[in-house]
């Protein structure tokens, strides 16, 4: 009787934290979600019959912040992924100033957002930045990185992968550093090529690694904010703004809170809907690819 | 959520932090009043206020660097006004917010605590955008209006029309003397809603008609003559009077532009002559400023821009708190701000001053755009909607997203979509319940009903 219960009592506290911290705000943040709360109101929550869902399945804006949220974390998490392996392989090599190489490289990753954010406004500055300074130098027209709806995007997910990709190869780093050195050394034994070793032994043994920089990377991207507050504002034409920093003028500015709630909810459910699919996807593969592999451990 | 309510928490532990080490300094019957500004105030201020509180024991100003950016400066001040009771008396308000922050029962009105009609002093059109609903809630400081600034050197005298105005330029421009004629602020801000406003009055349009409606008014966004303000505007940048840059400038962008001689004209607030004077340029003694351009046969005037302090509801020595208005928006402190800052005055008396005239040339100019009627943005609590609205549109229309009949009908029509939010049924019932309970923030509606 008290072995059955014993565990249960002693999940209590964890639980309870989680309930503190994660329950009861969402649990606030959906009954605001069915309250107008505004400065018309206000600021005095008064239910108003699912108005606030109505108007978030009729609000374009919203649905096309969602598009361009999702579009910039998987289109700058990739990037990272890929850019962060050949960093990682990169600083795995032995030889001269591997130390110093690491140091550099995680540089970006150690600016703060907002800096780096500026930085790249300067960078992206339409006549005088640096950029466009070289462009006008070999004779073509400024371009407005910052001033085209259909291409800002672009240099927001540039921005991103010059400050995390960083991140990303020193994680892959360290998932590298775990793979036994004689497996290698056994495959060079047995004539296997760079390339062949990349793709039969690595990849598969550096799959976790991965996933957990993805898992790390998507969850960051996918709350996009400082970046875009400070390098664009959302803009051009709010082709820039991210569900936060949506939620954030619903929120801060605008002092639309019933509004907010069903905001950053609605960015909940798609979110977690999303990470389900993902997960199930990665599930669906059964074991390691290099386990599929006879020859290899 | 979380992080934002972290965030709030940590930006409210920082700025209460350094005053409650100061306070310890203050003898105990003195009485602190806690004053919120954005930084370019904090610094102009600062040995103003270290005098006063030399020369005052009872009474001492403390005062809180807020960040330099306007709608930064709100949220900050919003975070903590959210938390319940501020850690504030006194908040430096754009004139933009006052509608706003009164409907959200943040603001305390100040006409009796001030007594008498305290602005009758002031420049006519330095009062508007300080009351609303029948009451006083802000005491403005500055005078700012949107200005006009060109180049002596390339031409005799201002001009007064958009069509002498692209003229001038597009001349300057194929003689080869400047790489642009106008530069302006396009970027998605509140900086470009003011251009839009003083465009849109340049040709006759109206951002806003005041009615008798819950929002207060409703939008004319697509009528015939906003189009043509539109137009204009984006042909500017068709016609290369403009760089296709502008639909990402910001105030200090433009003046960037300008300063380094590469435009004829631009279209700024009066503290860019200070700094232009003190960037030593090219430009510097060239520059001569003047009320802002509109359309042949209309008369119209440059967006209100003034900075003001509220007194904020909670208070816990409101009397003291409109003592420090008083000083802080008086005479004597604007005066030494024209002096050592260039800052635009608010009351008359400082216009008429023979020795500010000579020392800042400024003034008449400025004296001139506050009596010519100044713009005051739409006075209702969802200006920051209706605003953010304007910018989206507006600046997809500068960048090529849509063009300018587009962007205005489909501005009008979000508009219009949140002005009628504002009347749906849920929310009316919202009404009566906070009139049931007869709280303070809902005074502005009834108000608009009567």
């Amino acid at each position: 009787m008290t072995r059955s219960w014993r565990p249960s009592l002693l999940m209590l506290p964890a639980l309870a934290l989680l309930a503190v911290v994660f329950l009861w705000p969402l649990l606030q943040v959906a009954w605001l979600s069915s309250q107008a709360s505004s400065v018309l109101t206000g600021l005095t929550p008064v239910a108003n019959n699912g108005a606030n869902w109505q108007r978030l399945l009729a609000d374009g804006r919203f649905w096309s912040d969602a598009r361009f949220t999702l579009r910039f974390a998987l289109v700058s998490v990739a990037l990272e992924l890929l850019l962060g392996l050949g960093m990682a392989l990169l600083m795995h090599r032995p030889g001269q100033g591997r130390g110093l190489l690491r140091a550099a490289v995680l540089l970006p990753w150690a600016l703060p957002g907002t800096v780096l954010a500026l930085g790249w406004r300067w960078i992206f500055n339409d006549p005088y930045g640096p950029l466009n300074t070289l462009i006008q130098s070999l004779g073509g027209q400024p371009y407005g990185f910052l001033a085209t709806p259909s291409t800002t995007w672009l240099f927001v997910v540039l921005a991103d992968v010059w400050k995390s990709t960083p991140f990303v190869a020193l994680l892959l780093l360290a998932g590298l550093q775990s793979i036994p050195a004689e497996l290698e050394e056994c495959l060079r034994l047995e004539g296997a090529g760079g390339l062949q070793i990349l793709r039969r032994l690595t990849l598969p043994l550096l799959t976790p690694w991965i996933t957990l920089a993805m898992i790390f990377r998507l969850a960051q991207a996918l709350g996009l904010f400082d970046l875009v507050q400070v390098l664009t504002r959302g803009g051009p034409a709010g082709s820039t703004e991210s569900l936060a920093l949506y939620a954030y003028l619903q929120a801060m500015r605008f002092l639309d809170f019933g509004y907010t709630a069903t905001v950053v909810l609605a960015t909940f459910l798609l979110l977690a809907l999303l990470t389900l699919l993902g997960l199930a996807m990665l599930r669906r593969r059964p074991g390691q690819p290099a386990s599929q592999e006879p020859g290899l451990p | 959520m979380l992080t934002l309510l972290a965030g709030l928490l940590l930006s409210v532990l920082l700025t209460a932090a350094p005053s409650a080490l100061r306070a310890g300094s203050v003898t105990p019957a003195a009485v602190t009043v806690r004053v919120l500004m954005p930084s370019p105030f904090v610094d102009a201020t600062a040995p103003l206020v270290a005098a006063f509180n030399r020369e005052h024991q009872d009474l001492r100003i403390s005062v809180d660097r807020g960040p330099l950016d306007t709608e930064s400066i709100s949220d900050l001040a919003s975070g903590s006004l959210l938390l319940g009771s501020a850690p504030y008396d006194l908040l430096m308000m754009d004139v933009s917010w006052t509608a706003r922050y009164v409907a959200a029962g943040w603001l305390d009105p100040l006409e009796e605590l001030l007594g008498g009609d305290p602005q009758s002093a002031m420049e006519p059109g330095a009062r508007l955008g300080n009351a609303f609903g029948g009451h006083l809630w802000r005491m403005p400081l500055t005078g700012d209006t949107g200005l006009l600034y060109w180049r002596t050197d390339l031409m005799e005298r201002a001009p007064r029309t958009t069509e002498e105005l692209e003229r001038i330029a597009a001349r300057l421009q194929r003689e080869g003397k400047v790489r642009w004629g106008y530069v302006w602020q396009g970027r998605q801000f509140e900086g470009f809603s003011c251009v839009m406003l003083e465009v849109l009055h340049a040709f006759g349009g109206r951002w806003w008609e005041p009615d008798g409606g819950r929002a207060g008014g409703h939008t004319a966004l697509d009528s015939k003559a906003a189009i043509a303000a539109a137009s204009w505007l984006e042909g500017l940048i068709q016609r290369g009077i403009s760089p296709a840059a502008v639909a990402d400038f910001a105030e200090n962008e433009a003046l960037q532009v300008f300063a380094a001689g590469d435009a004829a004209f631009l279209r700024n607030w009066p503290y860019a002559w200070q700094e232009i004077a003190k960037g030593g340029g090219p430009v510097v003694g060239k520059v001569g400023v003047s009320t802002v351009v509109s359309a042949p046969g209309v008369r119209s005037g440059g967006t209100l821009g003034t900075w003001g302090l509220s007194l904020l509801h909670g208070s816990a020595h409101p009397h003291e708190a409109a003592k420090v208005i008083r000083w802080f928006t008086g005479p004597e402190t604007q005066k030494a701000l024209v002096l050592d800052q260039g800052y635009a005055p608010t009351w008359s008396a400082l216009y008429d001053d023979p020795e500010l005239q000579r020392r800042h040339p400024l003034l008449a100019v400025q004296r001139e755009a506050l009596r010519q009627g100044p713009l005051v943005r739409p006075l209702t609590p969802l200006y920051a909607q209706l605003s953010d609205l304007l910018q989206r549109h507006g600046n997809g229309m500068l960048s090529g997203a849509a063009a300018p009949a587009q962007a205005m009908a489909a501005s009008q029509h979000d508009s219009a979509v949140l002005v009628a939010s504002a009347s749906g049924g849920a929310i009316r019932g919202a009404t009566t319940k906070a009139q049931a309970t007869a709280q303070g923030p809902t005074t502005w509606v009834a108000q608009a009903q009567r």
